[in-house]
């Protein structure tokens, strides 16, 4: 753990600020992302959890730009080392993506184009920013480079998608994204498809070439285990909000906000087997969300004030924040209730 | 990796002989099955032109031996199949002493121009507008204007042969009415007679072309619409690639595998239709040939025309078929 602090500065290399996103629907708008704001500091590994629904695919795709009808971004602001994206004309939008911000995505499903060689794939990216390339030999030596990177064989190099394994095309999707030396990644369910050996393999591999390229990256997942494994800190979702954004060590030592407390608890585990606490299913309606708090229907402790105003992110400590009022200095009766009552159960 | 085996071409090949021989053995059958007798109408023909013709007994029964017909059906079935193995089609009855693959060696390389031509633009602009139709950057204009064209999709290409050759050559006189050159000219790599060739190959070729794009127009449409909800597409985007080569190399190159196996499949379709535009035109193909033989009757000449024509369908399915692999790098053709 403490590794893997040295390893994050101060300096904000994204910073969300505000990001509403919305998809249009016959029946009115569905809140996607609602008012979000959180940084991403030089070299982090920030983890995006929540369950199904949360909008933590919205946002990061909202991030990228990548937003699909009907979706679309309401407002916000998205600076990546200093250059508003929201801002951007459409050229100058297609020569920052890769080279500002890349997307690795889910490569065990079908993210690689079926009819096109694996190095054909990688050369139209660095051609698309670099111009056509003219020292075809030194191209494939940068290419094996990245290869070797994330521990792929050079026989590769000539293949189809369909001749990988689903972890080779996973590996292909990390050298992939980190080809140009983005200043972020973001890592869109980058293991869900895999087993859990490969899954670990891919993980590593991931922070791994993290660290030698000296990259940002945003990783979103719902395994919190093994998001546990690689992440500086979590930002954890709920119902398009964040409700929590944590050094990885404190949520699962002392989770703050009750959501995250809820989402802890119901991690299976291989040594007992336990009920399930949460109920399943974020259950308001996602066009007329309730008012004040998000979680207050799911929410063990809410009270009157949580329906009549909305809760603000409360820094408890550096770099953690939590939208809860339990943390408002005013209630910290309640706070001291709720914890006994969290420790019986 | 991609790439034929042995093994399959072998398999593929005898599909391919096993099609030929059913063919021709209905070939062979329903002209048969038909009532009339093909002797007596060329006799009835010759005396309706010259008012008489003598010892008409006679010479139907002269020809009739002379056109075996007269052996039993297996002797003729067999006479017809060793023919065939040795590329003899027999003669044409009505216009005897011509031999069936003489008239269909005249006839064969129009049709299959014509619908080499008519196929090659139809494919690729119904699988361009196709494409256009269903990508995001297409101006407005052009997706207003795609579906107007289309029009003549719901018209069977005999119609549309009609419409172009009243509009085009009645009407205006843009273009000649009938054959394939111009009368007086003599077929050779002139360049007047190739000029007069695509001059009178350009309507029969757009009749076939304007019933026919629409569909595939459709198909694309539907494909490319298919592969953008593709994850490899987000992937394209946020690569930054440029908008024309998403298009043709992540878009059209995977919408367009579908088309090709689409377009093996209509190919005996197609043949059809070009049979009926050609008699529109009066163009000196199959169509017209093989319509002749059947308003007159010409066992032979059905025989034959039938016979080509179903073996050029199925060498254009073969060569698409084998073409696969070079085109799909998922598909392999090795034996298993």
């Amino acid at each position: 753990m403490t590794k893997k602090n040295e390893s994050s500065s101060d300096r904000v290399v994204l910073k969300v600020d505000n990001l509403r996103i919305h998809y249009a629907t016959p029946q009115g708008d569905v809140i996607a992302v609602s008012d979000i704001s959180f940084k991403l500091y030089e070299g982090e590994t920030l983890g995006l959890v929540g369950e199904s629904g949360c909008g933590k695919s919205t946002t990061a795709y909202g991030i990228l730009q990548l937003v699909q009808p009907p979706g679309y971004i309401v407002h916000g602001s998205i600076e990546v080392a200093g250059t508003e994206v929201l801002d951007l004309e459409e050229e100058e939008l297609r020569k920052f993506r890769w080279t500002g911000l890349s997307l690795i995505p889910q490569g065990a499903m079908n993210s690689l184009n079926p009819t096109m060689r694996v190095k054909d794939q990688i050369i139209d990216v660095i051609e698309a920013h670099e111009g056509k390339q003219s020292d075809k030999e030194a191209l494939r030596e940068r290419i094996f480079g990245l290869f070797q990177n994330v521990g792929l064989p050079n026989r590769i190099y000539n293949m189809y998608p369909h001749e990988l394994s689903g972890g080779m095309k996973q590996r292909v999707c990390i050298a992939m994204g980190v080809a140009l030396h983005p200043t972020v990644v973001i890592a869109d369910e980058a293991t869900s498809a895999l087993d859990v050996v490969v899954q670990r393999i891919v993980a590593q591999t991931l922070v791994k070439v993290k660290d030698e390229i000296g990259v940002s990256l945003i990783v979103i997942g719902h395994d919190m285990g093994l998001l546990a494994q690689i992440v500086d800190r979590i930002a954890v979702m709920y119902a398009g909000k964040m409700v929590e954004i944590a050094p990885v060590a404190n949520v699962y030592a002392k989770p703050l906000h009750p959501y995250t407390q809820l989402l802890i608890e119901s991690i299976p585990s291989i040594k007992e087997r336990k009920p399930l606490k949460i109920t399943e299913g974020i259950t308001h309606d996602p066009r007329n969300p309730p008012s004040g708090c998000i979680f207050r229907l799911r929410c063990p402790f809410a009270w009157e004030h949580c329906a009549e105003v909305e809760p603000l992110p409360i820094d408890v400590e550096a770099k953690h924040e939590v939208a809860c009022h339990l943390f408002d200095e005013r209630f910290e009766d309640r706070r001291a209730n709720a914890y006994a009552t969290l420790a019986n159960s | 990796m991609g790439g034929i085996s042995l093994n399959y071409l072998l398999r593929r090949l005898l599909v391919f002989f096993l099609t030929l021989w059913v063919a021709a053995t209905l070939i062979f059958i329903i002209p048969r099955l038909a009532p009339g007798d093909p002797i007596a109408a060329m006799v009835a023909r010759l005396s309706y032109q010259a008012g008489f013709v003598e010892n008409a007994d006679l010479i139907i029964e002269g020809w009739k031996e002379r056109f075996g017909l007269n052996d039993p059906v297996y002797v003729q079935y067999l006479r017809f199949m060793t023919g065939l193995l040795g590329g003899d089609l027999g003669y044409s009855m009505a216009r005897f002493p011509s031999t069936v693959t003489e008239l269909v060696g005249r006839a064969l390389p129009w049709t299959i121009g014509l619908v080499g031509v008519a196929t090659f633009i139809f494919f690729i602009v119904g699988n361009l507008c196709g494409a256009l139709l269903a990508w995001a950057r297409t101006p407005r204009l052009v997706k207003v204007l795609i579906p107007m064209s289309m029009i003549f999709t719901s018209i069977p290409p005999l119609l549309a042969g009609l419409l172009l050759s009243y509009t085009f050559a009645f009407l205006l006189g843009w273009f000649p009415q009938t054959y394939s050159y111009g009368f007086g000219l003599t077929p050779g790599l002139t360049l007047e007679f190739i000029a007069s060739v695509l001059h009178h190959g350009i309507l029969p070729a757009m009749a076939i072309v304007i019933v026919t794009f629409g569909y595939w127009a459709l198909g694309m449409r539907g494909m490319m619409v298919t592969i953008e909800g593709e994850d490899y597409m987000i992937l394209a985007q946020a690569k930054g690639l440029k908008p024309f080569y998403v298009l043709y190399r992540y878009m059209i190159r995977n919408a367009i595998l579908p088309q090709m196996t689409a377009l093996a499949v209509s190919i005996g379709t197609l043949v059809n239709g070009v049979v009926l535009v050609e008699v529109i035109f009066n163009y000196n193909g199959m169509g017209t040939l093989i319509v002749t033989a059947l308003r007159e009757q010409d066992f032979g000449l059905i025989q034959g025309t039938s016979f080509i024509l179903i073996t050029t369908s199925a060498l254009a399915v073969l060569i698409i078929d084998l073409s696969y692999p070079l085109i799909d790098p998922r598909i392999s053709l090795e034996g298993r």
